[in-house]
Protein backbone atom coordinates (compact mmCIF):
# COMPACT_ATOMS: atom_id res chain seq x y z
CA UNK A 1 0.00 0.00 0.00
CA UNK A 2 2.45 2.30 1.17
CA UNK A 3 4.25 1.68 -2.16
CA UNK A 4 1.36 2.73 -4.39
CA UNK A 5 0.98 5.29 -2.62
CA UNK A 6 4.36 6.74 -3.13
CA UNK A 7 4.07 6.04 -6.82
CA UNK A 8 0.85 8.06 -6.75
CA UNK A 9 2.77 11.23 -4.90
CA UNK A 10 5.30 10.90 -7.90
CA UNK A 11 2.95 11.18 -10.23
CA UNK A 12 1.76 14.44 -9.02
CA UNK A 13 4.58 15.70 -8.63
CA UNK A 14 5.50 15.21 -11.45
CA UNK A 15 2.26 16.84 -13.32
CA UNK A 16 2.57 19.82 -10.57
CA UNK A 17 6.14 20.40 -12.00
CA UNK A 18 4.62 20.30 -15.81
CA UNK A 19 2.43 22.55 -14.82
CA UNK A 20 4.59 25.01 -13.94
CA UNK A 21 6.68 25.73 -16.50
CA UNK A 22 6.53 28.83 -18.46
CA UNK A 23 3.78 29.37 -21.04
CA UNK A 24 4.40 27.69 -24.65
CA UNK A 25 7.53 28.51 -26.09
CA UNK A 26 7.19 30.37 -30.12
CA UNK A 27 10.06 28.46 -32.36
CA UNK A 28 11.60 29.86 -35.33
CA UNK A 29 13.24 27.73 -37.50
CA UNK A 30 14.93 28.35 -40.81
CA UNK A 31 17.20 30.78 -42.91
CA UNK A 32 20.37 31.94 -41.51
CA UNK A 33 19.50 34.97 -43.77
CA UNK A 34 16.26 35.78 -41.81
CA UNK A 35 17.31 34.63 -38.72
CA UNK A 36 19.18 38.18 -37.54
CA UNK A 37 16.12 40.23 -38.40
CA UNK A 38 14.10 37.71 -36.46
CA UNK A 39 16.21 36.62 -33.28
CA UNK A 40 17.03 40.57 -32.41
CA UNK A 41 12.96 41.01 -33.04
CA UNK A 42 12.54 37.68 -30.69
CA UNK A 43 14.95 39.02 -27.71
CA UNK A 44 13.21 42.28 -27.13
CA UNK A 45 9.43 40.46 -27.54
CA UNK A 46 10.75 37.75 -25.23
CA UNK A 47 12.11 40.82 -22.80
CA UNK A 48 8.86 42.51 -23.42
CA UNK A 49 5.89 40.31 -22.90
CA UNK A 50 7.75 36.93 -21.08
CA UNK A 51 6.80 34.95 -24.31
CA UNK A 52 9.85 32.74 -25.30
CA UNK A 53 10.69 32.58 -29.10
CA UNK A 54 13.43 29.59 -29.90
CA UNK A 55 14.93 30.97 -33.15
CA UNK A 56 17.25 28.37 -35.17
CA UNK A 57 19.00 27.91 -37.88
CA UNK A 58 18.62 25.75 -40.65
CA UNK A 59 17.90 26.92 -44.39
CA UNK A 60 14.95 28.08 -46.36
CA UNK A 61 14.64 24.26 -46.63
CA UNK A 62 14.61 23.18 -43.83
CA UNK A 63 12.82 25.79 -42.38
CA UNK A 64 9.81 24.79 -44.69
CA UNK A 65 10.41 21.06 -43.83
CA UNK A 66 10.39 21.78 -40.41
CA UNK A 67 6.56 23.23 -40.68
CA UNK A 68 5.35 21.03 -42.94
CA UNK A 69 6.24 18.00 -40.58
CA UNK A 70 4.66 20.42 -37.68
CA UNK A 71 8.08 20.68 -35.81
CA UNK A 72 8.05 24.26 -35.84
CA UNK A 73 5.80 26.92 -35.30
CA UNK A 74 7.13 29.61 -38.25
CA UNK A 75 9.49 29.18 -40.61
CA UNK A 76 12.03 31.40 -42.12
CA UNK A 77 12.83 31.56 -45.68
CA UNK A 78 14.54 33.40 -48.01
CA UNK A 79 12.90 32.55 -50.88
CA UNK A 80 8.83 31.85 -52.17
CA UNK A 81 7.76 28.32 -51.45
CA UNK A 82 8.22 26.09 -54.62
CA UNK A 83 5.40 24.26 -56.23
CA UNK A 84 7.46 20.90 -55.99
CA UNK A 85 7.81 21.77 -52.08
CA UNK A 86 3.58 22.56 -51.92
CA UNK A 87 3.11 19.38 -53.69
CA UNK A 88 4.76 17.37 -51.26
CA UNK A 89 2.44 18.82 -48.86
CA UNK A 90 -0.64 19.04 -50.66
CA UNK A 91 -2.87 18.76 -47.84
CA UNK A 92 -1.77 21.58 -45.70
CA UNK A 93 -2.22 25.16 -45.85
CA UNK A 94 0.78 27.65 -46.20
CA UNK A 95 1.07 31.36 -45.77
CA UNK A 96 3.89 33.39 -46.79
CA UNK A 97 4.43 36.78 -45.08
CA UNK A 98 7.45 39.13 -46.32
CA UNK A 99 8.36 40.62 -43.48
CA UNK A 100 12.04 42.34 -45.05
CA UNK A 101 13.86 42.48 -48.21
CA UNK A 102 17.23 41.50 -48.69
CA UNK A 103 19.77 40.91 -51.98
CA UNK A 104 21.96 38.38 -52.48
CA UNK A 105 25.11 40.06 -53.83
CA UNK A 106 28.02 37.88 -55.77
CA UNK A 107 30.84 38.58 -53.04
CA UNK A 108 34.66 37.77 -53.23
CA UNK A 109 37.65 37.95 -50.96
CA UNK A 110 38.99 41.53 -50.36
CA UNK A 111 42.22 40.29 -52.17
CA UNK A 112 40.17 40.08 -55.27
CA UNK A 113 38.10 43.50 -55.04
CA UNK A 114 41.57 45.25 -53.97
CA UNK A 115 42.76 43.74 -56.86
CA UNK A 116 40.51 45.48 -58.94
CA UNK A 117 38.00 43.01 -59.76
CA UNK A 118 34.92 45.01 -58.43
CA UNK A 119 32.60 44.79 -61.13
CA UNK A 120 31.00 41.42 -63.67
CA UNK A 121 28.73 40.97 -65.74
CA UNK A 122 25.91 37.75 -65.12
CA UNK A 123 27.20 36.06 -68.01
CA UNK A 124 31.49 36.08 -66.23
CA UNK A 125 29.57 34.79 -62.96
CA UNK A 126 28.23 31.96 -64.67
CA UNK A 127 31.17 31.05 -66.73
CA UNK A 128 33.05 31.15 -63.20
CA UNK A 129 30.50 28.64 -61.63
CA UNK A 130 29.75 26.59 -64.88
CA UNK A 131 33.35 25.96 -64.82
CA UNK A 132 34.66 27.66 -68.11
CA UNK A 133 36.49 30.10 -66.42
CA UNK A 134 39.06 29.28 -63.92
CA UNK A 135 41.39 32.28 -63.54
CA UNK A 136 41.13 35.75 -62.16
CA UNK A 137 43.34 36.87 -64.85
CA UNK A 138 40.57 36.78 -67.30
CA UNK A 139 38.85 39.43 -65.33
CA UNK A 140 41.48 42.03 -64.73
CA UNK A 141 42.07 39.94 -61.62
CA UNK A 142 45.60 38.56 -60.16
CA UNK A 143 46.94 35.69 -62.20
CA UNK A 144 45.33 33.10 -59.54
CA UNK A 145 42.68 30.70 -59.66
CA UNK A 146 39.53 31.07 -58.69
CA UNK A 147 37.71 29.42 -55.74
CA UNK A 148 34.08 28.96 -56.64
CA UNK A 149 31.87 28.49 -53.55
CA UNK A 150 29.11 26.95 -53.41
CA UNK A 151 26.23 26.52 -51.38
CA UNK A 152 23.70 23.59 -50.05
CA UNK A 153 20.87 23.18 -52.94
CA UNK A 154 17.79 23.77 -50.56
CA UNK A 155 19.22 27.54 -49.27
CA UNK A 156 17.12 30.04 -50.33
CA UNK A 157 20.14 32.30 -51.25
CA UNK A 158 21.61 29.78 -54.07
CA UNK A 159 18.54 29.21 -55.69
CA UNK A 160 18.18 33.40 -56.01
CA UNK A 161 21.62 33.55 -57.23
CA UNK A 162 21.31 30.44 -59.44
CA UNK A 163 17.83 31.92 -61.00
CA UNK A 164 19.31 34.85 -61.99
CA UNK A 165 23.15 33.60 -62.91
CA UNK A 166 22.16 30.29 -64.33
CA UNK A 167 18.54 30.74 -65.39
CA UNK A 168 17.70 27.76 -63.20
CA UNK A 169 17.43 27.43 -58.86
CA UNK A 170 18.47 24.29 -59.45
CA UNK A 171 21.32 24.77 -61.74
CA UNK A 172 24.35 23.03 -60.99
CA UNK A 173 27.67 24.34 -60.53
CA UNK A 174 30.86 22.11 -61.91
CA UNK A 175 33.10 25.10 -61.20
CA UNK A 176 32.45 24.89 -57.61
CA UNK A 177 35.24 23.90 -55.47
CA UNK A 178 33.34 23.83 -52.11
CA UNK A 179 30.13 23.91 -50.85
CA UNK A 180 29.28 25.77 -47.34
CA UNK A 181 25.56 26.13 -45.76
CA UNK A 182 24.74 29.69 -43.51
CA UNK A 183 26.06 32.85 -44.61
CA UNK A 184 27.81 32.36 -41.49
CA UNK A 185 29.91 29.37 -43.01
CA UNK A 186 30.45 30.92 -46.59
CA UNK A 187 31.28 34.40 -44.93
CA UNK A 188 34.30 32.41 -43.36
CA UNK A 189 35.61 30.23 -46.09
CA UNK A 190 35.50 33.78 -47.90
CA UNK A 191 37.27 35.73 -45.55
CA UNK A 192 39.88 32.69 -45.24
CA UNK A 193 40.23 32.41 -48.76
CA UNK A 194 42.46 35.50 -51.08
CA UNK A 195 40.79 34.24 -54.12
CA UNK A 196 37.29 33.22 -53.76
CA UNK A 197 34.26 34.09 -54.94
CA UNK A 198 30.44 33.24 -53.50
CA UNK A 199 27.07 34.24 -52.52
CA UNK A 200 25.99 36.42 -49.53
CA UNK A 201 23.66 38.16 -48.31
CA UNK A 202 23.96 42.04 -48.32
CA UNK A 203 23.77 42.00 -44.73
CA UNK A 204 26.60 39.95 -44.18
CA UNK A 205 29.37 41.89 -46.44
CA UNK A 206 32.03 43.13 -44.27
CA UNK A 207 35.37 44.34 -44.91
CA UNK A 208 37.05 41.48 -45.94
CA UNK A 209 34.35 39.77 -48.06
CA UNK A 210 33.06 42.45 -50.82
CA UNK A 211 29.99 42.64 -52.72
CA UNK A 212 30.54 42.72 -56.25
CA UNK A 213 28.80 44.94 -58.51
CA UNK A 214 26.64 43.61 -61.72
CA UNK A 215 27.29 45.20 -65.48
CA UNK A 216 23.72 44.89 -67.02
CA UNK A 217 23.35 44.06 -70.48
CA UNK A 218 23.37 47.94 -71.46
CA UNK A 219 26.34 48.64 -69.86
CA UNK A 220 25.42 50.06 -66.93
CA UNK A 221 27.07 49.16 -63.22
CA UNK A 222 24.85 48.64 -60.56
CA UNK A 223 26.32 48.68 -57.41
CA UNK A 224 24.51 46.99 -54.36
CA UNK A 225 23.43 49.43 -52.10
CA UNK A 226 20.39 49.38 -49.95
CA UNK A 227 19.17 52.32 -52.76
CA UNK A 228 19.67 50.21 -55.47
CA UNK A 229 17.57 47.26 -53.81
CA UNK A 230 14.83 49.62 -52.69
CA UNK A 231 14.21 50.73 -56.16
CA UNK A 232 14.76 46.78 -57.56
CA UNK A 233 18.18 47.43 -59.39
CA UNK A 234 20.13 44.91 -58.10
CA UNK A 235 19.15 42.04 -60.15
CA UNK A 236 19.19 39.60 -57.03
CA UNK A 237 16.82 41.41 -54.52
CA UNK A 238 14.17 39.10 -52.91
CA UNK A 239 11.75 39.06 -50.04
CA UNK A 240 12.77 37.79 -46.77
CA UNK A 241 9.45 35.10 -45.66
CA UNK A 242 8.05 33.81 -42.86
CA UNK A 243 5.31 31.07 -43.32
CA UNK A 244 2.58 29.70 -41.20
CA UNK A 245 0.66 26.81 -41.47
CA UNK A 246 -3.18 27.24 -41.39
CA UNK A 247 -3.45 25.93 -37.33
CA UNK A 248 -0.54 28.38 -36.03
CA UNK A 249 -1.22 29.48 -32.67
CA UNK A 250 -2.17 32.82 -31.22
CA UNK A 251 1.08 33.04 -29.40
CA UNK A 252 2.93 32.69 -33.09
CA UNK A 253 0.78 34.78 -34.64
CA UNK A 254 1.16 37.36 -32.22
CA UNK A 255 4.72 37.35 -32.86
CA UNK A 256 4.12 38.11 -36.78
CA UNK A 257 2.16 40.84 -36.09
CA UNK A 258 4.79 42.25 -33.85
CA UNK A 259 7.63 41.71 -36.57
CA UNK A 260 5.41 43.54 -39.06
CA UNK A 261 4.83 46.16 -36.53
CA UNK A 262 7.11 49.31 -36.21
CA UNK A 263 9.27 47.59 -33.13
CA UNK A 264 10.22 44.15 -35.44
CA UNK A 265 10.69 46.46 -38.34
CA UNK A 266 12.97 48.68 -37.11
CA UNK A 267 14.68 45.23 -35.94
CA UNK A 268 14.52 44.11 -39.61
CA UNK A 269 16.37 47.68 -40.83
CA UNK A 270 18.93 47.02 -37.79
CA UNK A 271 20.01 43.88 -39.44
CA UNK A 272 20.37 45.66 -42.73
CA UNK A 273 17.78 44.75 -44.65
CA UNK A 274 14.97 47.06 -46.17
CA UNK A 275 11.43 47.32 -44.10
CA UNK A 276 8.18 45.92 -45.56
CA UNK A 277 6.44 48.77 -43.52
CA UNK A 278 6.84 52.38 -42.81
CA UNK B 1 5.80 -11.44 -5.74
CA UNK B 2 9.26 -11.38 -3.90
CA UNK B 3 11.65 -8.73 -4.30
CA UNK B 4 14.04 -10.72 -6.19
CA UNK B 5 11.61 -12.14 -8.79
CA UNK B 6 10.39 -8.51 -9.22
CA UNK B 7 14.22 -7.20 -9.80
CA UNK B 8 14.50 -10.58 -11.95
CA UNK B 9 11.69 -9.14 -13.91
CA UNK B 10 12.99 -5.27 -13.85
CA UNK B 11 16.14 -6.68 -15.28
CA UNK B 12 15.07 -8.81 -18.22
CA UNK B 13 12.22 -5.83 -18.90
CA UNK B 14 15.17 -3.39 -19.59
CA UNK B 15 17.40 -5.44 -21.39
CA UNK B 16 14.76 -6.54 -23.54
CA UNK B 17 13.97 -2.79 -24.13
CA UNK B 18 17.75 -2.13 -25.16
CA UNK B 19 17.08 -5.06 -27.70
CA UNK B 20 13.72 -3.66 -29.36
CA UNK B 21 15.50 -0.37 -29.59
CA UNK B 22 18.30 -1.65 -31.65
CA UNK B 23 15.71 -3.81 -34.21
CA UNK B 24 13.65 -1.09 -34.01
CA UNK B 25 16.44 1.15 -35.48
CA UNK B 26 17.38 -1.22 -38.02
CA UNK B 27 14.34 -1.81 -38.96
CA UNK B 28 13.09 1.30 -39.81
CA UNK B 29 16.04 1.74 -41.47
CA UNK B 30 15.53 -0.85 -43.64
CA UNK B 31 11.82 -0.20 -44.22
CA UNK B 32 13.22 3.76 -44.71
CA UNK B 33 15.44 2.78 -47.48
CA UNK B 34 12.91 0.47 -49.44
CA UNK B 35 11.79 2.57 -51.43
CA UNK B 36 14.98 4.25 -53.00
CA UNK B 37 16.16 0.53 -53.16
CA UNK B 38 13.36 -0.46 -55.39
CA UNK B 39 13.54 3.02 -57.44
CA UNK B 40 14.29 1.91 -61.40
CA UNK B 41 16.44 4.67 -62.23
CA UNK B 42 17.94 6.47 -58.83
CA UNK B 43 21.23 5.08 -60.10
CA UNK B 44 22.60 4.55 -56.75
CA UNK B 45 26.05 2.91 -57.47
CA UNK B 46 26.90 6.25 -59.41
CA UNK B 47 28.63 9.25 -58.75
CA UNK B 48 26.10 11.88 -59.58
CA UNK B 49 23.96 13.17 -56.28
CA UNK B 50 21.16 15.42 -57.44
CA UNK B 51 18.15 14.86 -55.78
CA UNK B 52 16.24 17.81 -58.09
CA UNK B 53 16.63 14.98 -61.16
CA UNK B 54 16.69 12.03 -59.19
CA UNK B 55 19.84 11.10 -59.23
CA UNK B 56 21.37 9.77 -55.90
CA UNK B 57 24.73 8.59 -57.04
CA UNK B 58 26.61 7.21 -53.10
CA UNK B 59 29.71 6.06 -54.46
CA UNK B 60 31.46 9.86 -53.76
CA UNK B 61 30.18 9.95 -49.99
CA UNK B 62 30.92 5.93 -49.66
CA UNK B 63 34.11 6.66 -51.00
CA UNK B 64 34.70 9.59 -49.08
CA UNK B 65 34.18 7.77 -45.80
CA UNK B 66 36.56 5.24 -46.61
CA UNK B 67 39.57 7.52 -47.64
CA UNK B 68 38.60 9.85 -44.37
CA UNK B 69 38.55 6.86 -42.54
CA UNK B 70 42.15 5.44 -43.44
CA UNK B 71 43.44 8.51 -43.29
CA UNK B 72 42.47 9.12 -39.84
CA UNK B 73 43.80 5.45 -38.84
CA UNK B 74 47.50 5.74 -40.83
CA UNK B 75 47.88 8.66 -38.72
CA UNK B 76 46.46 7.22 -35.15
CA UNK B 77 47.90 3.64 -35.37
CA UNK B 78 51.55 4.23 -35.31
CA UNK B 79 51.45 6.98 -33.35
CA UNK B 80 48.96 5.89 -30.72
CA UNK B 81 50.75 1.90 -30.67
CA UNK B 82 54.13 3.48 -30.00
CA UNK B 83 53.02 6.05 -27.07
CA UNK B 84 50.61 3.35 -25.71
CA UNK B 85 54.31 0.80 -26.15
CA UNK B 86 56.34 3.16 -23.96
CA UNK B 87 53.53 4.33 -21.40
CA UNK B 88 53.25 0.36 -20.44
CA UNK B 89 56.67 -1.33 -21.00
CA UNK B 90 58.30 2.21 -19.06
CA UNK B 91 56.46 0.72 -16.13
CA UNK B 92 56.15 3.79 -14.57
CA UNK B 93 52.89 4.14 -12.81
CA UNK B 94 52.88 7.60 -12.05
CA UNK B 95 53.51 8.06 -16.01
CA UNK B 96 50.74 5.92 -16.91
CA UNK B 97 48.64 7.87 -14.40
CA UNK B 98 48.82 11.04 -15.71
CA UNK B 99 49.03 10.01 -19.25
CA UNK B 100 45.76 8.01 -18.95
CA UNK B 101 43.65 10.90 -17.06
CA UNK B 102 45.33 13.43 -20.28
CA UNK B 103 43.74 11.13 -22.55
CA UNK B 104 40.76 10.50 -20.67
CA UNK B 105 40.32 13.98 -21.41
CA UNK B 106 40.96 14.15 -24.82
CA UNK B 107 38.67 11.81 -25.87
CA UNK B 108 35.84 13.32 -23.97
CA UNK B 109 36.05 16.77 -25.59
CA UNK B 110 33.06 17.03 -27.91
CA UNK B 111 33.59 16.63 -31.42
CA UNK B 112 32.27 20.14 -32.53
CA UNK B 113 35.11 21.74 -30.21
CA UNK B 114 37.81 19.55 -32.57
CA UNK B 115 35.96 21.04 -35.85
CA UNK B 116 35.92 24.59 -34.53
CA UNK B 117 39.47 23.91 -33.97
CA UNK B 118 40.05 22.25 -37.94
CA UNK B 119 37.99 25.96 -39.37
CA UNK B 120 39.61 27.98 -37.21
CA UNK B 121 43.04 26.51 -37.26
CA UNK B 122 44.05 23.37 -38.88
CA UNK B 123 42.78 24.23 -42.45
CA UNK B 124 44.30 27.55 -43.00
CA UNK B 125 47.72 25.93 -42.11
CA UNK B 126 47.24 23.07 -44.05
CA UNK B 127 46.69 25.05 -47.17
CA UNK B 128 49.80 27.16 -46.45
CA UNK B 129 51.53 24.18 -45.78
CA UNK B 130 50.38 23.00 -49.62
CA UNK B 131 50.48 25.84 -50.63
CA UNK B 132 46.28 25.90 -51.31
CA UNK B 133 43.49 27.46 -51.98
CA UNK B 134 41.68 26.14 -49.21
CA UNK B 135 41.92 23.66 -46.70
CA UNK B 136 38.83 22.06 -46.53
CA UNK B 137 39.89 19.11 -47.94
CA UNK B 138 39.43 15.18 -47.34
CA UNK B 139 43.26 15.32 -45.51
CA UNK B 140 42.24 17.96 -43.36
CA UNK B 141 39.04 15.92 -42.27
CA UNK B 142 41.60 13.02 -42.22
CA UNK B 143 44.03 14.76 -39.95
CA UNK B 144 41.53 15.91 -37.42
CA UNK B 145 39.61 12.83 -37.18
CA UNK B 146 42.92 10.84 -36.64
CA UNK B 147 43.48 13.43 -33.73
CA UNK B 148 40.31 12.73 -32.37
CA UNK B 149 40.60 9.04 -32.54
CA UNK B 150 43.97 9.05 -30.79
CA UNK B 151 43.07 8.94 -27.23
CA UNK B 152 40.65 6.19 -27.74
CA UNK B 153 43.12 3.92 -29.61
CA UNK B 154 46.25 4.66 -27.06
CA UNK B 155 43.82 3.60 -24.15
CA UNK B 156 42.89 0.85 -24.92
CA UNK B 157 45.72 0.03 -26.63
CA UNK B 158 47.77 0.64 -23.64
CA UNK B 159 45.29 -1.07 -21.61
CA UNK B 160 45.89 -4.27 -23.65
CA UNK B 161 49.28 -4.44 -23.58
CA UNK B 162 49.50 -3.98 -19.70
CA UNK B 163 47.05 -6.40 -19.57
CA UNK B 164 49.87 -9.34 -20.58
CA UNK B 165 49.97 -11.06 -17.32
CA UNK B 166 53.75 -10.45 -15.12
CA UNK B 167 54.14 -14.04 -14.66
CA UNK B 168 55.30 -14.01 -18.81
CA UNK B 169 57.32 -11.20 -18.28
CA UNK B 170 59.07 -12.45 -15.69
CA UNK B 171 59.57 -15.57 -17.35
CA UNK B 172 60.58 -14.21 -20.36
CA UNK B 173 63.22 -11.93 -18.24
CA UNK B 174 64.67 -14.75 -16.59
CA UNK B 175 65.40 -16.60 -19.60
CA UNK B 176 67.52 -13.84 -20.36
CA UNK B 177 66.13 -12.44 -22.94
CA UNK B 178 66.81 -8.59 -24.20
CA UNK B 179 63.76 -6.29 -22.95
CA UNK B 180 63.06 -5.54 -26.78
CA UNK B 181 63.14 -9.27 -26.97
CA UNK B 182 60.83 -9.75 -24.40
CA UNK B 183 58.04 -7.02 -25.84
CA UNK B 184 58.16 -8.42 -29.44
CA UNK B 185 58.26 -12.25 -28.68
CA UNK B 186 56.29 -12.61 -25.63
CA UNK B 187 54.30 -9.13 -24.59
CA UNK B 188 53.62 -8.51 -27.79
CA UNK B 189 52.05 -11.63 -29.19
CA UNK B 190 49.60 -12.04 -26.09
CA UNK B 191 48.47 -8.34 -26.65
CA UNK B 192 47.94 -8.25 -30.60
CA UNK B 193 44.10 -9.41 -30.62
CA UNK B 194 43.55 -6.39 -27.35
CA UNK B 195 45.41 -4.08 -29.86
CA UNK B 196 43.48 -5.20 -32.63
CA UNK B 197 40.32 -4.84 -30.77
CA UNK B 198 41.14 -0.76 -29.85
CA UNK B 199 41.90 -0.50 -33.62
CA UNK B 200 38.46 -1.61 -34.64
CA UNK B 201 36.65 0.96 -31.91
CA UNK B 202 38.94 3.65 -33.47
CA UNK B 203 37.62 2.77 -36.03
CA UNK B 204 34.35 2.44 -35.60
CA UNK B 205 34.33 6.07 -33.95
CA UNK B 206 36.00 7.61 -37.52
CA UNK B 207 33.52 6.50 -39.55
CA UNK B 208 30.53 7.92 -37.22
CA UNK B 209 32.17 11.24 -36.36
CA UNK B 210 29.86 13.68 -38.12
CA UNK B 211 30.36 17.11 -36.90
CA UNK B 212 34.27 17.91 -37.27
CA UNK B 213 34.18 16.17 -40.38
CA UNK B 214 31.31 17.97 -42.02
CA UNK B 215 32.90 21.42 -41.00
CA UNK B 216 36.57 20.77 -42.70
CA UNK B 217 35.54 18.43 -45.60
CA UNK B 218 34.44 21.06 -47.99
CA UNK B 219 31.18 18.83 -48.62
CA UNK B 220 31.22 18.79 -52.39
CA UNK B 221 29.36 15.57 -53.61
CA UNK B 222 32.26 14.22 -56.37
CA UNK B 223 34.90 11.70 -56.38
CA UNK B 224 38.51 13.26 -55.82
CA UNK B 225 40.32 13.61 -59.17
CA UNK B 226 42.76 11.68 -59.42
CA UNK B 227 41.05 9.65 -57.12
CA UNK B 228 43.52 9.38 -54.42
CA UNK B 229 44.18 12.95 -54.35
CA UNK B 230 43.84 13.71 -50.29
CA UNK B 231 44.12 17.40 -51.49
CA UNK B 232 40.72 17.93 -52.86
CA UNK B 233 37.19 18.25 -51.16
CA UNK B 234 34.88 15.48 -50.58
CA UNK B 235 32.01 14.27 -48.97
CA UNK B 236 31.78 11.64 -46.53
CA UNK B 237 27.98 10.03 -45.53
CA UNK B 238 28.07 11.61 -42.15
CA UNK B 239 28.85 15.10 -43.20
CA UNK B 240 26.04 14.49 -46.30
CA UNK B 241 23.33 13.52 -43.84
CA UNK B 242 24.41 16.02 -41.83
CA UNK B 243 23.98 18.58 -44.27
CA UNK B 244 20.92 17.20 -45.75
CA UNK B 245 18.21 15.36 -43.62
CA UNK B 246 16.48 18.67 -42.54
CA UNK B 247 16.44 19.74 -46.05
CA UNK B 248 14.84 16.02 -47.46
CA UNK B 249 11.48 15.84 -46.75
CA UNK B 250 10.27 12.73 -44.92
CA UNK B 251 9.08 9.87 -47.16
CA UNK B 252 10.11 11.44 -50.45
CA UNK B 253 13.38 9.74 -52.52
CA UNK B 254 15.89 12.03 -51.44
CA UNK B 255 15.43 11.38 -47.65
CA UNK B 256 15.15 7.42 -48.30
CA UNK B 257 18.71 8.12 -50.12
CA UNK B 258 20.02 9.67 -47.23
CA UNK B 259 18.38 6.78 -44.97
CA UNK B 260 20.28 4.18 -47.09
CA UNK B 261 23.36 5.74 -46.51
CA UNK B 262 22.64 5.60 -43.00
CA UNK B 263 22.02 2.18 -43.12
CA UNK B 264 25.27 1.39 -45.04
CA UNK B 265 27.17 3.05 -42.13
CA UNK B 266 25.52 1.42 -39.09
CA UNK B 267 25.74 -1.95 -41.05
CA UNK B 268 29.74 -0.96 -41.53
CA UNK B 269 29.95 -0.69 -37.82
CA UNK B 270 27.80 -3.62 -36.91
CA UNK B 271 30.83 -5.75 -39.00
CA UNK B 272 33.64 -3.61 -37.26
CA UNK B 273 31.93 -4.59 -33.46
CA UNK B 274 31.57 -8.10 -34.63
CA UNK B 275 34.70 -8.71 -35.44
CA UNK B 276 36.34 -6.70 -32.42
CA UNK B 277 34.32 -8.64 -30.20
CA UNK B 278 35.05 -11.76 -31.54
CA UNK B 279 39.17 -10.40 -31.08
CA UNK B 280 38.24 -9.36 -27.50
CA UNK B 281 37.05 -12.77 -26.79
CA UNK B 282 40.25 -14.71 -28.32
CA UNK B 283 42.11 -12.27 -25.96
CA UNK B 284 40.18 -13.20 -22.92
CA UNK B 285 40.57 -17.18 -23.79
CA UNK B 286 44.28 -16.65 -23.90
CA UNK B 287 44.76 -14.64 -20.44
Amino acid sequence: MTFNLKNVCFLLLASALAACTAPEAINVSGSSTVLPAVSKAADQYSSQTGVSVIVNAGGSGGGFNQLAEGQTDIGMMSRDITVGELEKFSALNFKEIAIGRDAVVPSVSSEIYDAGVTALTLSQISDIYAGRVDNWLEFGGPDRAIYAIDKEASRGTRQIFMTVVMGNPKAEAPGADLVTGSNNEEQTALTQSDSAIGMLSYAWLNQDVRGLSIITDDGQTVEASLETIRRGDFPFVRNLNVVTRDDIKPSAEAFIAYLLGPEGQKKVEESGYIRVKN
Amino acid sequence: MSRISAMRAYCFGSAIVSVLIVGTILLTLLIQSAPILMADDAQLIGTKWSPGSGQFGILPMLFGSIFVMLIAVSIAFPVGLMAAIYIAETRSSKLRRIMKSALEILAGIPSIVYGLIGVAYLNIWIADLFDLQSGRIILTAGILLGIMILPTFLTLAEDAISAVSVKYRENAKSLGLYRHEVFLSVILPKAKSGIAGAGLLALGRALGETMAVMLVIGSLDRLPSPLFNALSSGQTITSKLGREVTESAFGSPHFSALVFMGLLLVLITILLTIISRYMFRQKDQHV
